[in-house]
């Protein structure tokens, strides 16, 4: 019995010194020491992560991820892809898998007692996509036209009450995929597509000036990279790049990026004052 | 069906795409090898073993065929790097489609074995065999012949699962297919080619069994 005891206390002594080891080494020091950045993302998801017609990763994830590797290394380019499904962003960084996760995640309280997250680098919401020159000029022709409206949808089970909070008498036809939902909107079985407004402003990007988004907004929610929690000096870091990002010195290089995959030109943050408190 | 885009787009994704097959070549090369390796010894040891050894390999036989290969997937990727063993994705995915295999095969090894007389091994023994010899040249040669059929089965139910890898971040030959469709939403033509493809590497596999199946009937 004592035996045991002895072992069992020296093996939560060794854990114990393990962790307290492993608190004052961060992250941000191994991977320095490493000399390039672990990132977890997705391959499948424009504008996000997608591998693109040069058979590169590409999107605006990879460039939240890249901006981290430039802060780093001074190199965007210092990163080694993990292509993890959306299943596998909280456990591949709960284990040690990746450094950081940057791969469209809503930020929840759920997940958000699993990992910590950053800054949000993105809102994402719901957006109306019509075809330009189409029957509806905007957001409030729709709504005034109440029924008369067919909207197509992504099949889900939240499709219809998701279209009914912005248009609370249209029509709704849901459709199995995207390019099938699109054909309607194409067709004119749809008068509008509602969609992420991402997916929507990357499908204005490719196919210049034959859509508009009607310019209206709902469903919001965050989008933030994910780290392991407990390593506060970490966070920080990815923080402050993702901060800097969005109004300091890295600002062209988000500014840059939003632009290629979502079509808008980012006003500079304005000078002076700092934007946060404003 | 836009049939020239599809091909331009193929065209385009020809790399990515054939380094899929690649992996997906590989990893069920390695699975079905070393899980035909370890699996004729799981069903020696079913057969031959003393009681415990029995026990043993039978929760062992009987929790892998009992557990889904995407749950046993993850536990290798997952559970073996909060133990201490950090595998890559790739080698986790292989360790946990050599350990399914592993069960199928011991369980065929074991019915075939099971097959066969108990008086051969007797006769084989009273000349003075030893028990290797007499697996090499009474056993197996005849094992074989039930053996092969119902492994060609497993070998290619370890290509059609090699696609679960994809969950643990393996760029096998469906997710790069996936990720050419991404990017072109020409979903039906290429889930249609890449069925097409997996059909062709079943198909082989099965004409090599067939093959090596004639090879060692009794003429």
């Amino acid at each position: 019995m004592t035996f045991l005891k002895t072992i069992a206390v020296a093996a939560l002594m060794t854990a114990t010194a393990g962790s307290a080891i492993a608190q004052e080494a961060s992250k941000l020091q191994q991977v320095l020491d490493r000399g390039y950045l672990i990132l977890g993302t997705g391959s499948t998801n424009p504008p996000w992560h997608f591998i693109d017609s040069d058979n590169k990763l590409k999107g605006f994830d990879v460039d939240m991820g890249r901006l981290v590797a430039k802060a780093l290394f001074g190199d965007p380019d210092k990163i080694e892809y993990v292509q993890q499904s959306g299943d596998a962003r909280i456990p591949n960084l709960v284990t040690d898998k990746v450094d950081l996760a940057c791969q469209f995640m809503t930020v929840t309280a759920e997940r958000a007692q699993q990992i910590e997250f950053t800054i949000p680098y993105y809102r994402e919401g719901v957006g109306l996509l019509q075809m330009e020159g189409g029957e509806y000029a905007d957001y409030e022709a729709l709504k005034a036209a109440g029924s008369d409206v067919t909207v197509a949808v992504l099949q889900n089970v939240y499709a219809e009450e998701m279209v009914h909070a912005a248009l609370p008498e249209a029509e709704v036809d849901q459709y199995d995929s995207v390019d099938l939902m699109y054909q309607a909107l194409n067709s004119g079985r749809a008068d509008a597509a509602a969609t992420d407004q991402s997916a929507l402003r990357w499908f204005m990007v490719k196919n210049p000036g034959r859509y508009h988004d009607a310019g209206y907004g709902w469903n919001p929610q965050s989008y933030s990279c994910g780290v392991k929690p407990g390593d506060q000096r970490w966070l920080n870091f990815v923080n402050t790049v993702l901060h800097e990002g969005m109004t300091g010195v890295e600002f062209p290089f988000y500014a840059d990026s939003f632009k290629t995959w979502f079509g808008t030109e980012l006003s500079v943050p304005q000078i002076g004052f700092p934007v946060e408190y404003k | 069906m836009n049939f020239s885009l599809f091909l331009t787009e193929l065209w385009n994704a020809r790399m990515n795409l054939l380094a899929g097959l690649g992996d997906t070549v590989l990893i069920s090369v390695a699975s079905v090898l070393l899980g035909t390796f370890l699996g004729v010894f799981v069903g020696l040891a079913m057969t031959y073993g003393n009681k415990p050894t029995r026990f043993g390999v039978r929760l062992y036989i009987d929790f892998l065929r009992g557990t889904p290969v995407f749950v046993l997937i993850l536990a290798c990727f997952y559970i073996l790097s909060v133990v201490g063993l950090d595998l890559s994705a790739f080698q986790a995915g292989v360790l946990a489609l050599t350990m399914f295999c592993s069960s199928h095969v011991g369980e065929i090894v074991r019915g075939a074995l099971k097959a066969i007389p108990a008086g051969q091994t007797e006769a084989a023994k009273s000349i003075g065999l030893t028990f290797g010899q007499t697996f090499a040249y009474v056993l197996l040669p005849q094992a074989l012949r039930q053996i092969l059929p119902t492994w060609v089965n497993t070998a290619t139910e370890i290509v059609k699962a090699s696609t679960l890898l994809s969950i643990i971040g393996v760029v096998e030959l469906l997710l790069a297919t996936q990720q050419v469709i991404s990017r072109t939403y020409l979903s039906l033509e290429f889930y249609l080619f890449v069925g097409f493809v997996y059909f062709i590497l079943n198909f082989l596999i099965e004409q090599a069994g067939r093959a090596v199946e004639r090879r060692i009937s009794i003429p």
